[in-house]
């Protein structure tokens, strides 16, 4: 027999108990797991090395402001500045949802085609999607959700724009970190808009990521003191600002992970208590053949440790399972995206596990340290 | 020339709070236990027998007065030291066997030696001598509700030997058992005395019991009459 064997003995001398122990704790760190990826999902935006080098400009005063479309050639002339093209959020819905997943832009296809550098054409031809003003380019998700295919048409019921589009399908990319977009050409918003001589936003990339502070505060000072003053800020500012409107989805999904936390907490440390307090007199008699308090103390540690990891271990490698095995974005309808249990998500859960572990051994430890082993040994006679 | 009395107690006194009452266990007990005796203590329940033993083992303080084992006079030492010194010099037998349940006879009875330096081969050896000097060699993988109580007792005898200390303490340990296993159980504690030189302090109600011992002393109100 090795101490180990023995801690392992104890640990599973009550099997329902030491299974249920398990189970809940799986329960828990799996739960843990999944709202610390949903937050990552709605708070982290996909992200991709060319984003680094793109900027989005919009009107000072607010994202539903436009901008004047005769910005264009001062910002061009902008030195650093590679590309730029107007990019107007149309916000349509699709078919006859009321809620659409995939947001529809309305750009300058010449243009547009220098700024997303990431992605590839995987169906089509993009110069088809140059050539007529009426066509549109899609993302492969969506055209995969949706079974479309080159040649289908595209209906969008505008929310924004008082406008309705119908859109043919010339191309298809693929590769970038959300394929699911739609884009057409900003020249049929302005001829259904009656030419209003605007934008949206500007979609600019810049030659360097080093330089793109410095571009920034170019593209802001040419516009100071005019009447369309706008707001530059790179491709990642500009989507936190959007998820800032959703309100404080990270204190919320924070609270309840301390919730689950805490509620897992009590379930372990009275699991331990009582695992101990039956024990009472056999720790006594331990004690009495010469086990100090450390050692006692150390099986306890082991046994809590060894249920909390396990219980750990399966809750989150079952939700790094689930989720990885799901098809979510099909499920959600395209809500979430990628919902990826991150190696980083996986660690925190583990360090709660093992968090667990350790805290839930210390009130039985104390009372073991507290008890005498004549006091422990009247319980038995 | 008479050798070294192994236990050495003098002008011992223990006291304890029950509620709100000072109740005094032991008033001021002096005595010598040799090497090799099989000191019977006995009395009625409340007599301060089990508080002396429990003493005597290190496994309750004193008030005052001193208990030197071999030498040592275990009220100074500190918790750990404590510990230590039990699990070298002291082999306990209790009444209810207390033995752990999960664990098979071969198991119980290594316990002990899991706080040694010794191999897992060594230790297996020591086992199975213990095993054997109690007569069980052929039960050590049985968990003890697979034996009788009389066989749970001696694995437990087998469990204070395995260290081969020099003192055995066992408070009633015949108190669970029929007529037959007592005897086995008893002759068992003789031996040890007899044979192996074991000192042996045994807490008894039982005066058919304390016939196996060297010498039995009386205890009343918390003092030695006897």
């Amino acid at each position: 027999m090795t101490i180990a064997s023995f801690v392992v003995k104890n640990a599973l001398r009550n099997r329902r108990r030491a299974l249920l122990t398990v189970i809940s704790v799986a329960i828990s760190c799996g739960l843990l797991v999944t709202l610390l990826t949903l937050q990552r999902e709605l708070t982290i935006p996909p992200e991709s090395e060319a984003a680094s080098l793109r900027i989005i400009a919009r009107n000072k005063v607010s994202l539903a402001q436009p901008l004047p479309s005769k910005q264009l050639s001062i910002i061009e002339k902008i030195p650093g500045v590679v590309a730029v093209s107007p990019f107007t959020y149309f916000g349509g819905n699709f078919r006859e949802e009321t809620v659409t997943s995939f947001a529809q832009f309305a750009v300058d296809p010449v243009r547009f085609k220098n700024l997303i550098v990431e992605g590839r054409i995987a169906d089509g031809n993009y110069d088809d999607f140059i050539a007529d003003r009426t066509s549109c380019f899609v993302g492969a998700d969506t055209m995969k959700r949706y079974g479309l295919k080159i040649g289908d048409r595209m209906r969008f019921s505008g929310t924004f724009y008082p406008v309705d589009l119908d859109l043919k399908i010339a191309a298809v990319f693929q590769g970038t970190v959300d394929d699911r977009g739609v884009f057409f050409h900003h020249k049929l918003l302005d001829e259904l808009m009656g030419n209003p001589g605007t934008v949206g936003t500007w979609y600019i990339r810049v030659a360097s990521a080093e330089i793109s502070n410095d571009v920034i505060a170019k593209v802001n000072d040419a516009f100071a003191n005019t009447s369309a003053e706008v707001r530059a800020e790179t491709e990642r500012a500009f989507q936190m600002g959007f998820i800032s409107m959703l309100g404080n989805v990270k204190l919320l999904i924070g609270s309840v992970s301390t919730v689950v936390v805490f509620t897992l907490m009590l379930v372990t440390v009275s699991t331990m208590s009582m695992a101990v307090r039956e024990r009472f007199r056999e720790l006594a008699v331990l004690k009495a053949l010469g086990f100090r308090r450390r050692e006692l103390f150390s099986f306890i540690l082991a046994e809590s440790f060894g249920l909390a990891l396990v219980g750990g271990a399966l809750g989150i490698f079952g939700a790094w399972a689930l989720w990885t095995g799901i098809d979510l974005q099909k499920l959600t309808n395209g809500f979430l995206l990628y919902f990826e249990v991150t190696p980083r998500i996986m660690a925190t859960g583990g360090v709660v596990a093992v968090f667990l572990g350790i805290f839930s051994s210390i009130s039985p430890s104390i009372a073991v340290a507290r008890l005498s082993v004549v006091q422990g040994l009247k319980t038995l006679d | 020339m008479a050798a070294e009395p192994i236990v050495v107690i003098r002008e011992l006194t223990k006291s304890y709070l029950q509620g709100d009452l000072n109740v005094t266990a032991l008033n001021g007990v002096s005595l010598d236990i040799q090497p090799g005796e099989f000191v019977v203590l006995m009395g009625p329940s409340g007599s301060g027998k089990s508080t002396l033993l429990h003493i005597i083992a290190g496994i309750d303080r004193p008030t005052s007065g001193s208990a030197m084992i071999q030498g040592i006079n275990i009220a100074n030492l500190n918790e750990s030291q404590l510990a230590d010194w039990r699990n070298q010099n002291v082999g306990f037998v209790f009444q209810s066997f207390n033995l752990i349940p999960v664990l098979t006879a071969a198991e119980n009875v290594e316990l002990p030696l899991l706080l040694t330096d010794l191999s897992s081969a060594e230790r297996r050896k020591q086992v199975a001598t213990a095993l054997e000097l109690v007569g069980l060699a052929d039960r050590g993988h049985h968990r003890p509700d697979q034996m009788s109580g009389g066989q749970q007792q001696r694995v437990a005898i087998a469990r204070a030997l395995v260290t081969d200390p020099a003192l055995i303490v066992a408070d009633e340990p015949t108190g669970n058992l029929d007529a037959k296993s007592a005897g086995d159980v008893l002759a068992i504690l003789q031996s040890l005395s007899r044979d192996a030189g074991k000192t042996v302090i045994m807490v008894t109600h039982d005066p058919k019991s304390a016939a196996y011992g060297s010498r039995s002393l009386h205890l009343e109100k918390g003092e030695i009459t006897a």
